[in-house]
């Protein structure tokens, strides 16, 4: 199942170097995808300089972090009559995940069902580092977790010393990873929420 | 592959009766979950009994207020997998292209099943059609440099196509959590610059 994240040995290849890579690996691709090439070259150029610049990052043990924010996507089996459990609770609780509150590290997170019902896919983006991250689920939300990954083949329970194993064992880390807004956390997202409504209110008692 | 979210009928019932269509559920469930589902109880009812949030972004995939999800297993063509992987290692895995759209929260580009399939997945705001619109009419090359790696990519300049063949990849999301479900893309930018301003101005008066 998983597929592990080429090396990157190619970031320190010039952009000329880079283009002619690209062209290289291009040269057997589909005729459509040659013009694309060929049209999107300017653009691409810009681009390849800017991710100099930024380039994708470890988010600790295992996935890819961008400026401050990391994903984490894990695919797994569901335990026999785990997704007929999970499914329920999710649409009881009808996307109203308020204890993801609790993990204020948390952008966003998804549940998807694959194949059939035999596995699962969770894909989330998160601030900072791989364990810090997992830590918080477990001291923040213990029962929710257990509640939701009990539905998964083998999940060890949040407080058992494998969980992490099991996550890495099923976790597939990101080849591409964007973020507009790479510098933002979850608080200082919270904080400029603040300022502008501060900013707002004050322009009110200003126009008043 | 696609498994298609079940329509929501458990809505309407009250949160007594929601507990009771979880222990039951529950009753066969492995120890952990068993004993998760009663610590968690307390927790449990506050969100059973609060509104629903979850709402569709039109045609396929989950909301949260302005925030959508959109996620889809697409098969490589042969030799597509190593070109992908080539274009995203020369890019360091970082496609900003997509700032030109200016409604993408993020996205990932996960090889899966011995490179047989991508999965991508990202979060935007507003609805499918118009999401795709954008991507079409605003960055149809970097689109196309990437998506034609796959089986039966019809290509963008084939706008309405292409939506379809999206849409026939994608499995909806059946849960879907964002942290600001109000904060669209370019909200979160005036919001960055009107962050700058007021540090600029405190560092005047200081």
């Amino acid at each position: 199942m998983a597929t592990a994240t080429a090396s990157r040995p190619k970031q320190d290849l010039t952009v000329e170097e880079k283009v002619k890579q690209l062209r290289e690996a291009f040269r057997n691709a589909p005729e459509m995808a040659r013009v694309a090439l060929e049209n999107a070259l300017p653009t691409l150029k810009s681009l390849v300089m800017e991710a100099q610049s930024e380039q994708t990052e470890s988010a600790g043990r295992i996935g890819v972090r961008l400026g401050k924010v990391s994903e984490l996507t894990v695919i797994a089996p569901f335990a026999a009559g785990g997704a007929e459990r999970l499914r329920t609770v999710l649409q009881l609780l009808n996307g109203n995940f308020s204890a993801g509150k609790k993990v204020g590290t948390l952008h966003d997170m998804r549940f998807v069902f694959l194949d059939n019902d035999t596995r699962f896919l969770f894909a989330t983006a998160f601030d900072g580092e791989w364990d810090p991250y997992i830590d918080d689920f477990a001291t923040q939300m213990p029962d929710e977790m257990d509640v939701i990954f009990s539905a998964f083949e083998g999940w060890p329970g949040i407080h058992n010393p494998k969980v992490k194993d099991w996550i890495v064992k099923h976790q597939i880390p990101a080849d591409g990873w964007y973020v507009a807004h790479p510098d933002l956390s979850v608080a200082q997202t919270g904080r400029l929420k603040r300022i502008g409504k501060a900013v707002d209110e004050f322009l009110d008692k200003l126009n008043a | 592959m696609a498994t298609a979210t079940a329509n929501r009928p458990k809505q309407n019932l009250t949160v007594d009766q929601k507990l009771q269509v979880l222990r039951e559920l529950y009753a066969d469930a492995p120890e952990i979950g068993k004993a998760a589902l009663k610590n968690g109880l307390t927790t449990l009812t506050e969100e059973l009994a609060a509104p629903g949030r979850a709402q569709t972004a039109g045609r396929i995939g989950a909301r949260q207020g302005k925030v959508s999800e959109l996620t889809v297993f697409l098969p490589f063509v042969k030799g597509g997998a190593k070109r992908l992987r080539g274009l995203l290692e020369l890019l360091e895995g970082n496609f900003r292209a997509a700032d030109a759209v200016g409604t993408v929260h993020d996205m990932r580009f996960v090889f899966v099943d011995n490179d047989t399939k991508l999965l991508f997945a990202t979060a935007y705001d507003g609805d499918f059609d118009p999401y795709i619109e954008d991507f079409a009419s605003k960055i149809p090359n970097a689109m196309d440099l990437w998506l034609c790696n796959f089986e039966g990519y019809p290509g963008m300049r084939n706008a309405k196509a292409a939506a379809d063949w999206i849409a026939n990849h994608q499995i909806a999301a059946e849960a879907w959590y964002v942290n600001s479900p109000n904060l669209t893309a370019p909200e979160t930018r005036r919001l960055e610059k009107v962050g700058k301003a007021v540090e600029g101005l405190l560092d005047q008066i200081g």
